[in-house]
């Protein structure tokens, strides 16, 4: 029977960081919950602990595998109208290097993209607006916002890379 | 700087994809390099806001630990104080009795159709007894209308990988690309499991081609219908 001390402190340590990732995978706060407690009840069913010094990776593993199900689950619409990732394996290859990614463009987007580009990108990405919403946030047509977004992308994989 | 068109007809799709069929959602995306970059670029722009986001929320880790504390191998006798488990319970119970139920429905159905077989044989000459065992067999062999979700494992150049996949959902997605109806002669096909690389961007003929390199399958093209056998 698992020791249930051990099980409420490794729950304690890692809860957090698990639902950040999870959070950050999946773009449903409930969703993300459902895959953490998920990894949760599994270790209770198992009946088995992570090593030490190996839970961390095992358990931030396990959520990033429970949210690609998740994700896999969705179809093809689903996944392009909230803008899920469609090649998991090739772009999740190195976890560490996929994170990093993640912050760099959005440092980029922050830092480097001048107005209107840097307003267009924050809008779509951080607030979620269409492109059509945001062309009638800023009074601007339609064609114009594709051509800025475009210029931003592009200047992004030129600077980045993916 | 010039705007690539492809793009442009990405970020049009993208406001609206439900006006697209999954072919062509996937033929805009993978239409070229840079394309399939940018769409790359946008989701990880869209998850890295989230990570930053969720780093900033303040998480109740003692309200998540007592919705977990209550599932019943942790803490037996709290299992009915938590709605959330007790309804996947209820959800797990409810999947179970369907599927029995299905099976008993699908049970009856073989027998009667053993039974109409056997009485047919007997009364009729042999030639229509050929007929009347192909109005068994099409009634028999389940058809799979076009499948209106698309999913897959990776997408690559428009590579598609299936690891380890059933055969049904492999070949109603294929088939959904190419507009065509698929069609199990067998039962037990369905449920096979195969590791299988599909370049959407080569002919259904060479699709076929590949998949009958597969010892336990018969993939054949008739009419706008793939037929499993």
């Amino acid at each position: 029977m698992i020791d249930k001390g051990l099980f409420k402190e490794l729950f304690y340590t890692y809860y957090g960081e698990m639902m950040c990732l999870a959070k950050t995978l999946l773009y449903s706060d409930d969703e993300a919950e459902d895959v953490v407690q998920d990894v949760f009840m599994r270790l209770m069913e198992a009946d088995i602990l992570p090593a030490e010094g190996k839970a961390g990776a095992y358990l931030l593993s396990a959520v990033r595998n429970g949210c690609f199900n998740c994700i896999r689950r969705k179809s093809i619409t689903e996944r392009v109208k909230s803008l899920y990732p469609l090649e998991i394996e090739v772009e999740w290859h190195d976890a560490d290097d996929r994170m990093e990614k993640f912050d760099a463009i959005c440092d980029f987007a922050e830092n480097n993209l001048k107005d209107p580009h840097r307003t267009i990108f924050r809008l779509r990405f951080k607030e979620g607006l269409k492109l059509r919403e945001i062309a009638t946030e800023l009074d601007m047509n339609i064609k114009t916002v594709y051509k800025y977004l475009s210029q931003s992308l592009k200047d992004i994989q030129r600077q980045i890379g993916h | 700087m010039e705007t690539n068109p492809n793009i442009t007809r990405l970020l049009e799709m993208l406001d609206n994809p439900d006006a697209y069929s999954g072919k062509e959602i996937l033929d805009i995306i993978s239409k070229d390099d840079e394309t399939r970059e940018a769409y790359r670029i946008m989701v990880a722009a869209k998850q890295g806001y989230r990570n930053r986001e969720s780093g900033e929320q303040c998480i109740d880790v003692d309200k998540a630990w007592e919705r977990l504390e209550t599932h019943p191998q942790l803490s037996p006798e709290g299992s009915s104080s938590h709605p959330k488990i007790s309804h996947s319970w209820l959800k797990i119970a409810v999947s179970i009795i369907g599927v029995l139920f299905i099976s008993a429905i699908a049970y009856a159905a073989c027998i009667r159709l053993g039974i109409v077989g056997w009485q047919t044989q007997k009364a009729l000459p042999q030639s229509e007894q050929a007929n009347n065992k192909e109005a068994i067999r099409s009634r028999t062999i389940t058809r799979i209308a076009p499948a209106s979700k698309q999913e897959s494992d990776t997408i690559k150049s428009g590579l598609m990988v299936y690891d380890n996949v059933p055969l049904e959902k492999m070949l109603s997605e294929i088939a959904d690309y190419y507009g065509l109806e698929v069609i199990f002669e067998n039962e037990q096909t369905r449920q096979l499991r195969f590791h299988f690389v599909w370049n959407c961007k080569e002919g259904i003929d060479k699709v076929i081609d590949n998949l009958n390199h597969f010892e336990s399958l018969s993939v054949t093209l008739q009419d706008k219908q793939l037929i499993v056998e």
